[in-house]
């Protein structure tokens, strides 16, 4: 282990992110894990990591880093137009790039509606920080997890497990290191946060007056609202009707991706850090497949849902799964 | 005579396994002792929690080891088993079934908590600043806010499910005297160790949260330690005494 990037400026949520910590719910531990986990395993992939290795997820408004030593870093999520300095080089999402000791990586733009919200730094090697709970992610609800279970702070330094490039020297020594040159193969394409967000049916949803509850909610032109962080997503409508207020529920677990309804009839959607149970009534629930693009929305974008049925949520996750292992064929393909 | 637990898929990436209704569990609102009805809703959340509890320990054993499963996690009156997100089949169906064959004669009358074995005693400070709610509750209760804090400490209660934050457990029932909806507009961060009631349930926060439930006090008693083991301090079916160290 050896010290590898210096945070100069932490930008407004900067955490340490894995694919999460998925048993401990019974003990009121959400998940964590990446809010758009396709973007981290992509920028892990694209360094030779295992797709749930450590990286850094950075919302909205990117961190300045510095590489203590020669690194090997991609980007994937959103495009905040980050440039390497010194030379203003363009660092383009999905690709891997080689920095010296020294550079500094910065953002040019922040997240947006268009562009998504999120975009994750994944370094050769995965951030090295203690697991605790099965995961390296951050629970900021718990203050656990992560880099000291808080955001990164101007002034942290991560380190980098298994010390690679430790003596800055060569990297011809490291036989994949050639082949990650390469960038995500254009033919796999990766979620947007324009698609569609499919979901199946809650159960709310159920009997004549929840599947009338489904359809109003389906027809509704839903937009984020200001109120989203890594615990949930309120919506808001753009036009049509709000579903209308149902009593609340005995207290059950939940899960990320869950979008229960408020006594008001307001929609908000769970997230990786969202208490593990909940007693408003849950109208639909994003598949597995489609979390990644709820990470990607933020205040005034448009959430547009798709009802799906079993089949098609089980095609979509098996898709999933292609899209990243094809996309790792294709990286370590000589 | 209940019947067997309903399950369903719950999204592809969970399956809720549903207790038959026993009576209005969970419902915070008092007063609703019908003919042939517990009289009261906390006497129906006390089986209906211990039954989910002997559920998901049942699910739990039957499904460890096994690839696919997650967490089982038991609520009011549910459980609600976390499938491995990373599972490749995409499905649930398989997953069902298992389930079926695990809670195939399981008897939500015959589970309830075991006896209660040694109390923990929490020592509160309620009122003033560590208990901002004390006189609203008072008032909303028309009691006085000693007769709250009196009341509050006066009952051994259990620890029915841990969920919401880490090391959060809903404890109860309360007593009826006590048992209020939220507040209307949650606060944006309640300090670690606050002591609240909300519904049938009185709870510590284990770590600073946003909240919605009453604060009456604050306890220095730690409930969560991540490096601990267990992390947790509260475990379902331990006994909870508050116990007064002073109101401001």
């Amino acid at each position: 282990m050896s010290s590898a990037v210096e945070v100069v400026e932490a930008g407004l949520q900067t955490t340490v992110q894995d694919l999460g910590r998925p048993a401990f719910e019974h003990l009121g531990v959400p998940r964590s894990g990446a809010a758009d986990p396709t973007a981290l395993a992509v920028a892990n992939l694209l360094v030779g990591n295992d797709m749930g290795a450590a990286a850094l997820e950075c919302t909205l408004l990117g961190p300045r880093l510095r590489a203590q030593r020669p690194l090997t870093v991609a980007l994937a999520g959103a495009d905040f137009g980050a440039v390497a300095q010194p030379g203003n080089r363009p660092m383009a999402t999905l690709r891997p790039h080689r920095l010296a000791a020294g550079d500094t990586i910065e953002f040019t733009n922040s997240g947006s509606p268009e562009l998504g919200c999120r975009t994750y730094v994944a370094i050769e090697g995965g951030i090295d920080v203690e697991p605790v709970l099965g995961s390296r992610s951050t629970s900021l609800v718990g203050a656990f997890g992560g880099f000291d279970g808080r955001a990164l702070q101007a002034g942290d330094v991560l380190h980098v497990t298994e010390g690679l490039d430790i003596d800055g020297g060569s990297t011809a020594a490291q036989p994949s290191s050639r082949d990650r040159a390469r960038g995500w193969p254009e033919a796999i394409r990766l979620p947007g946060p324009d698609d569609p967000i499919r979901v199946l049916p809650g159960p709310a949803a159920a009997g004549p007056d929840g599947v009338a509850r489904l359809t109003a909610f389906l027809a509704t032109r839903w937009s984020v609202t200001g109120e989203y962080d890594r615990r949930g997503l309120r919506l808001d409508a753009e036009e049509g009707v709000r579903p209308h207020p149902i009593a609340e529920r005995p207290s059950q677990g939940m899960v990320p991706g869950a979008i229960q309804l408020a006594p008001s009839g307001q929609p908000l959607v769970l997230m990786p850090d969202a208490g593990t149970t909940g007693g408003y009534p849950v109208i639909a629930i994003v598949v597995r497949a489609d979390l990644g693009i709820l990470g990607q929305l933020s205040a005034g974008s448009p959430a547009l849902f798709e009802l799906i049925d079993p089949e098609a949520a089980r095609a979509a996750a098996i898709a999933r799964g292609r899209l990243l292992a094809d996309g790792r064929r294709a990286l370590v393909r000589t | 005579m209940a019947g067997e637990p309903a399950i369903s898929a719950f999204g592809d990436a969970a399956i809720l396994v549903e207790l038959e209704p026993l009576a209005t569990a969970g419902e915070p609102a008092a007063g609703e002792a019908g003919a042939g009805r517990p009289t009261d809703p906390g006497v129906a959340l006390l089986a209906s929690t211990a039954a989910a509890q002997a559920l998901a320990s049942r699910i739990r054993s039957a499904t460890e080891g096994l690839a696919g499963f997650g967490a089982a996690v038991p609520a009011a009156s549910s459980v609600l088993v976390h499938l491995d997100p990373t599972g490749a089949s995409g499905g649930v169906d398989g997953e069902i079934d298992d389930l079926r064959r695990v809670v195939e004669g399981f008897d939500v009358e015959t589970a309830g908590w075991p006896p209660g074995g040694s109390t923990l005693e929490v020592p509160v400070r309620y009122g003033g600043a560590d208990g901002p709610d004390l006189d609203v509750v008072a008032e909303l209760t028309g009691l006085s806010r000693s007769a709250v804090v009196e009341l509050h400490a006066s009952i051994e209660y259990r620890v029915l499910f841990l969920g919401f934050a880490p090391g959060f457990g809903y404890l109860g029932p309360l007593p009826v005297g006590l048992v209020l909806p939220r507040r209307a507009s949650p606060r944006v961060r309640v300090p670690a160790g606050s002591v609240a009631i909300a519904g049938q349930h009185t709870a510590i926060y284990p770590v600073e949260s946003p909240g919605g439930w009453h604060l009456l006090g604050r306890t220095r008693v730690a409930m969560w330690d991540s490096r601990g083991s267990p992390p947790a301090l509260l475990e379902p079916g331990m006994v909870v005494r508050f116990v007064p160290e002073g109101c401001s």
